[in-house]
């Protein structure tokens, strides 16, 4: 199974944080619907090239947060989430991904006015090359063998 | 996955002291459960390090535990044939015999030697068999050796520069199959390697040995994001001053207009800089070559103490 998380070399933020912060988004967006089965721990470090150690914390994690949860044997799936949860959630990738954005700008001495302009900019250019929105983006994953 | 409970390996205090190369005193605690990657440059100890664990040189002092068991009391046989190793060399008293008598020998050597499995290994790495292992290429005998390593399911794995004469299509179906050994959780393997690669897709742990002394052991995700490289504009002198105080910070050098600052705490640096509103030009993550070479110049200039901000 193909998980769509993306792992910044550059940056300085633990793989673990970069691990649960898409993860978390693919659950709570739906992406990843209930029941479906997450690669096992070992599996998913192969896939992103991570220890097992970090895996281990992110699924942890999670497991505390109520989105995954592990039955001894079988593996691990994703669970119900409830909507207030998955509200509080669903922005939070989205921050992620303007943080290490500014922060490019930034490194290269943008201005705040140049930064809007950017923002702006880039969003006209998705709006046109998205004309009718689609379904979902990845709708690759979440087809474990269940059962 | 269990990893926690005893270690697969307990070194303590062993030396060994040979006219032209020391060893130690190393103590080495390798996890349960995990790959541990033994990375160092050549003749820096690694493969000795294996041969003592088996028994097969003699510590001049100190103890070793191999799956809870004391090694070094005589013959055992129950402990070995847990334990699966591949030698950075194939024996060459071997050469004369065909690779079906060696599987057939260790098939009996091993209760726990699975045929199946060890047919799906020859299968995999398109190995004949039937050749004489003097007569297989470099490459196909250390497919071969590799397949008798892991055909009996060893609960610890001793591989000494596994990938050494593999094709990338074979080292790739390697890095599988190690995957797929690791994943009931309870394996343990230790590799010896110098290959970014390979550390970087197999391990958990990463233990950098120079000199016969191990430098550290860190886990290796914490060590590659704790360990950047950032970019100022100018020289060193403009620099040094205003860097002193940044976290981690190992070492100012002068690349022609632009100062590279390492430091092996990336995100108290960061942290740092910002605060200070100091903005490079540039940063990176390093590799772990570089990061080697960082630790190995720390410890030929005796700064070894000073090795906070990485081991957490």
């Amino acid at each position: 199974m193909w998980m769509s998380i993306q792992l910044n070399e550059y940056s300085a933020e633990p793989l673990y944080h970069q691990i649960e912060v898409q993860l978390r988004a693919l659950i709570v967006s739906g992406q990843l619907s209930e029941g479906a089965m997450l690669p096992s721990i070992r599996e998913m470090a192969q896939q992103l090239k991570c220890s097992v150690i970090t895996i281990r914390r992110v699924y942890q994690d999670l497991e505390a947060e109520g989105l995954i949860v592990t039955r001894q044997g079988t593996g691990t799936f994703v669970a119900k989430v409830d909507p207030e949860e998955r509200s509080r959630h669903r922005l939070e990738a989205v921050i992620e991904a303007m943080r290490e954005a500014v922060a490019a700008g930034l490194r290269v001495q943008c201005s705040d006015d140049e930064l809007r302009e950017l923002f702006e900019k880039v969003l006209r250019e998705a709006k046109a090359n998205r004309s009718p929105p689609e379904e979902s983006g990845h709708a690759e994953i979440g087809k474990g063998d269940e059962g | 996955m269990s990893g926690v409970g005893q270690p697969a390996v307990r070194m303590s205090d062993v030396r060994l002291e040979r006219p032209h190369f020391q060893l130690g005193p190393l103590d080495l605690e390798v996890p349960a459960g995990f790959v541990t990657a033994i990375v160092g440059p050549n003749s820096s100890g690694k493969s000795t390090t294996f041969r003592l664990m088996l028994d097969l040189t003699k510590p001049d002092a100190g103890t070793i535990e191999l799956l809870g068991t004391r090694i070094g009391c005589g013959k055992q046989p129950e402990l070995l044939r847990r334990i699966g190793y591949l030698p950075e060399e194939p024996y060459r008293h071997d050469n004369a015999i065909r690779g079906v008598d060696k599987a057939e020998f260790r098939r009996n050597w091993y209760p726990g030697w699975d045929v199946n499995y060890y047919r799906e290994l020859l299968h995999l790495f398109e190995v004949d068999p039937s050749l004489k292992l003097g007569s297989m290429s470099k490459g196909m005998r250390r497919k071969f050796d590799l397949a008798l390593a892991l055909a009996h399911r060893p609960d610890l794995l001793l591989l000494d520069e596994p990938s050494s004469g593999l094709d990338p299509i074979a080292w790739r179906t390697m890095i599988g199959l190690l995957h797929r050994h690791m994943e009931s959780g309870e394996r343990t393997i230790l590799i010896a390697t110098h290959i970014v690669e390979e550390v970087k897709r197999l391990a958990d742990y990463i233990v950098f040995m120079v000199n016969g002394k191990v430098l550290g052991m860190y886990e290796k995700d914490e060590l590659l994001t704790g360990w950047h490289q950032y970019f100022f504009p100018g020289s060193c002198e403009e620099w040094r001053g205003v860097l002193s105080g940044m976290p981690g910070l190992e070492g100012l050098e002068d690349t022609g207009g632009i100062v590279r600052a390492v430091t092996g705490s990336a995100r108290e640096a960061e942290e740092w800089l910002a605060a200070r509103d100091i903005r490079p030009v540039g940063r990176k993550a390093m590799d772990l070559d570089d990061i080697l070479a960082e630790l190995v110049e720390r410890e030929k200039s005796g700064k070894i103490q000073r090795t906070k901000g990485v081991t957490r």
